[in-house]
């Protein structure tokens, strides 16, 4: 992928000569692509090697990351750049060993050719646990925990497989940042125009997220809809038990979270015996992003609680989700649905 | 929390310290990077977001304001007297705790004793959940350093550092140990590539430390194929990481095993027999391929959950919420504990095993203090031991009467 910006820089043309008729083919197909991201799923642009034309491959490439920009929604960044590095994991799947460190090296990876033999398995890679770490820092199955792979001085030891899924996040993360939707503001307004017309033929493909306080019952707690964990902390909170401090942030941006009043979680605390109200509120206040750094946080997910001990163990529904969140909108949904 | 008269009698012993010794207290590296904090004697606040251009201005700073605790950031910033989200968050050592309050240690912590908040009610121990007399759920505790406490935060700081030296790469000068001056140890990797580590990359580096979230299946516990049969592989101990330690762990652990242990993994009872009976066939087969396919009727499931016993043994139990805040402050090293009067001191890897903290955390030397001791248990400074003490006047050396004053134990008498 940085290749392909450098290609464009060398060929040297301005946004505005894209519209050309001459250009139409990687128009046609830079679009092609954005589209694909949407439609498809999982997303995915197509690799088809009897309609591959290269030059048109790469130039349509940056292309699509500009008519991304000027859409200006998340959700179609985030769409495009998994659908992008999904096809790239793919592509690299089938490459040799030394075209995989080629790429890696690119991203700065410190990485290396190993055929160790660990066991009964063959690892062909290794790689510095600190970029291993920062591309599976979302992977949420138990076999990407680093406790779960070998880690010999540093380095981890993996599959070619594993270093192809990694370098898909890598490109992700890559191709997200390079989509900027300030850069709209300085388009021509023929790129605009195409970006909505396009926003508008896929509306109902692009969902904003929607993951807000709105969603959840202002009303107050459905508490047989809480998760054991909250449960536990809610439950304690209630008695006056003491609460650690992680415990005490999960519970109120929990709270914060499903639409409690933050008068009402005020009230949660007051029978704990160091029960100071000025300092809740303001903890509080904080939490909910009206204090401080503006930043309204979320309660921790369930691997994180886990590693802090505040996982009293998990039921049934607790298994299929990844967040106590997640676990309350379920619940509360089947309930709905159940009624 | 000491009584008025003798938070003055410790501030002055704090004073007369600092006076001599401030020279000794370390600067971390990129000093002018870190936010320092204090708790003073009379108001019990902490005094945050200092920032100090050169160690000898907050050694001033210190001798001259006498704080009961020091404490520096892990983290690095670009202005480190700014609020908190206008500091400029430049990085973060990689940082473990270690502190015998969170390690189960033989002793069960006996010398600790609480005080109930609401009915006053007085125990020994960890505190109970709810106060048995009123139902109240909050205390007061008293906590003591006891040999076996500090033994068994030594252990776990003996595997920490093999795991970072031997799993995580870094070197042995990359590794700071230090004493607490309480009941535990911390451990600092000082290295340019940890400094960008966000909170859920350290919280994975937790996780590996405390083999949260491991599984056998995931280091070489399998079932294969052998001509028309299966059988079953599993790690060995000379394996690397942390597939050589689940082989250690599930080793350790069936050398003592007894049957109720193996009871509680919800075993048969003809394998449990099996087991106990073949103990000495079972060790003896981990020099080749492992016991995996030597007790009847033992499968992949029961291994699986011998193994994670072994695990548990073999992971090192560290303070997880320390490691995972990248904004963390901590004592400074050459400074003394308000709670003990003990001094955080550093020492080099190699010396751990060997480290007696009753020994070489001792700040104040020479000297006898008389107090009034209400009660405090046996406790050893240096080669003497002292105690216990109930309801008595002693005539004790300067150290041992500032830990008893600090603790709350003692009242210094004309």
């Amino acid at each position: 992928m940085p290749e392909a910006a450098e290609e464009v820089k060398k060929l040297d043309f301005s946004i505005e000569s894209l519209l050309q008729p001459d250009y139409a083919p990687i128009i046609d197909r830079a679009e092609k692509r954005v589209v694909e991201a949407l439609v498809t799923n999982p997303p995915e642009v197509s690799y088809d090697p009897r309609r591959y034309n290269e030059n048109v491959e790469i130039l349509s490439f940056p292309v699509a990351v500009i008519l991304v920009s000027a859409i200006a929604s998340e959700y179609v960044k985030r769409r495009f750049a998994l659908a992008e590095a999904r096809r790239a994991y793919n592509l690299l799947r089938a490459e040799g060993e030394e075209k995989i460190i080629e790429v890696a090296k690119k991203f700065g990876w410190r990485i290396k050719l190993s055929s160790v033999n660990i066991g009964l398995e063959k690892f062909d890679f290794s790689l510095h646990f600190i970029d291993y770490l920062r591309n599976t820092s979302l992977f949420h199955e138990k076999e990407w925990k680093l406790v779960n792979r070998p880690v010999i001085k540093g380095e981890v030891y993996l599959s070619k497989q594993d270093v192809a899924r990694l370098l898909q996040e890598e490109i992700r993360r890559h191709i997200e940042s390079k989509v900027d939707p300030k850069m709209r503001s300085i388009l021509p307004e023929k790129i605009i125009e195409w970006a909505e017309s396009l926003k508008n033929g896929y509306a109902e493909k692009i969902r904003e997220e929607t993951f807000s306080v709105g969603v959840f019952s202002p009303s107050g707690v459905e508490s047989d809809c809480l998760p054991p964990c909250i449960r536990e902390l809610y439950e304690a909170a209630l008695s006056g038990r003491h609460l650690s401090h992680i415990g005490r942030f999960t519970l109120t941006a929990f709270l914060l979270g499903i639409g409690m009043d933050p008068n009402m979680i005020v009230d949660l605390f007051r029978k704990s015996a160091d029960f100071n109200e000025r300092m809740t509120r303001y903890q509080i206040e904080h939490i909910a992003g009206q204090r401080g750094s503006r930043t309204r946080y979320t309660p921790p997910k369930c691997d994180t609680l886990q590693t802090h001990g505040l996982c009293p163990g998990m039921d049934d529904l607790c298994k299929k989700i990844r967040h106590p969140l997640t676990y309350y909108l379920r619940k509360k949904r089947r309930r709905v649905s159940g009624a | 929390m000491a009584e008025p008269d003798n938070i003055l009698f410790i501030r002055g012993m704090f004073s007369e310290f600092y006076a001599r010794n401030a020279d000794k207290i370390e600067a971390p590296r990129s000093f002018e990077n870190r936010e320092f904090g204090f708790t003073l004697f009379k108001e019990n606040v902490m005094i945050r977001h200092k920032g100090f251009s050169r160690i000898e201005d907050l050694r001033d700073f210190i001798k001259k304001n006498v704080p009961s605790n020091v404490y520096y950031s892990s983290a690095y910033y670009s202005l480190p007297e700014a609020k908190m989200d206008e500091k400029g968050w430049l990085g973060s050592d990689l940082f473990f705790d270690i502190d015998a309050d969170h390690i189960p240690t033989k002793c069960n912590k006996k010398h600790d004793s609480w005080t109930c908040k609401s009915c006053g009610l007085k125990g020994k121990g960890r505190a109970p959940e709810k106060c048995p007399n009123c139902g109240y759920e909050s205390f007061e505790e008293k906590t003591w350093p006891c040999e076996i406490c500090l033994e068994a935060a030594k252990i776990e700081t003996t595997k920490l550092i093999d795991m970072l030296l031997e799993d995580f790469g870094f070197s042995v000068d990359e590794i700071k140990c230090y004493f607490s001056g309480h009941r535990g140890y911390h451990i600092g990797v000082e290295s340019d590539s940890v400094l960008g580590l966000d909170a859920l990359a350290r919280k994975e580096i937790v996780d590996y430390i405390t083999g949260t979230g491991i599984d056998a299946i995931f280091h070489g516990l399998s079932e294969v194929r052998s001509g028309s049969s299966k059988i079953i592989v599993g790690p060995s101990l000379d394996d690397p990481g942390w597939r050589g330690r689940a082989a250690k762990g599930a080793y350790d652990f069936l050398l003592t095993a007894s049957a109720d242990d193996l009871r509680s993994f919800g075993l048969r009872k003809d394998v449990i027999m099996e087991i106990l009976e073949k103990r000495e066939i079972i060790l003896e087969s981990w020099r080749k391929g492992g016991p995996w396919n030597v007790v009847r009727g033992l499968g992949i499931k029961g291994w699986r959950k011998i193994i994670q016993w072994g695990i548990s043994l073999q992971s090192a139990n560290v303070d997880t919420v320390v490691t995972v805040d990248i904004h963390r402050l901590i004592r400074l090293p050459g400074t003394l504990h308000g709670k003990t009067g003990l001094l955080k001191v550093s020492f080099p890897v190699s010396r751990i095993e060997g480290f007696d903290p009753l020994k070489e955390a001792i700040a104040f030397k020479g000297g006898e203090v008389k107090v009034y001791v209400e009660e405090a248990p046996e406790l050893r400074f240096g080669d003497e031991i002292y105690g216990p003490f109930v309801d008595q006047v002693a005539v004790l050396p300067t150290q041992v009467a500032i830990f008893l004053l600090c603790k709350g134990a003692a009242r210094v008498v004309d």
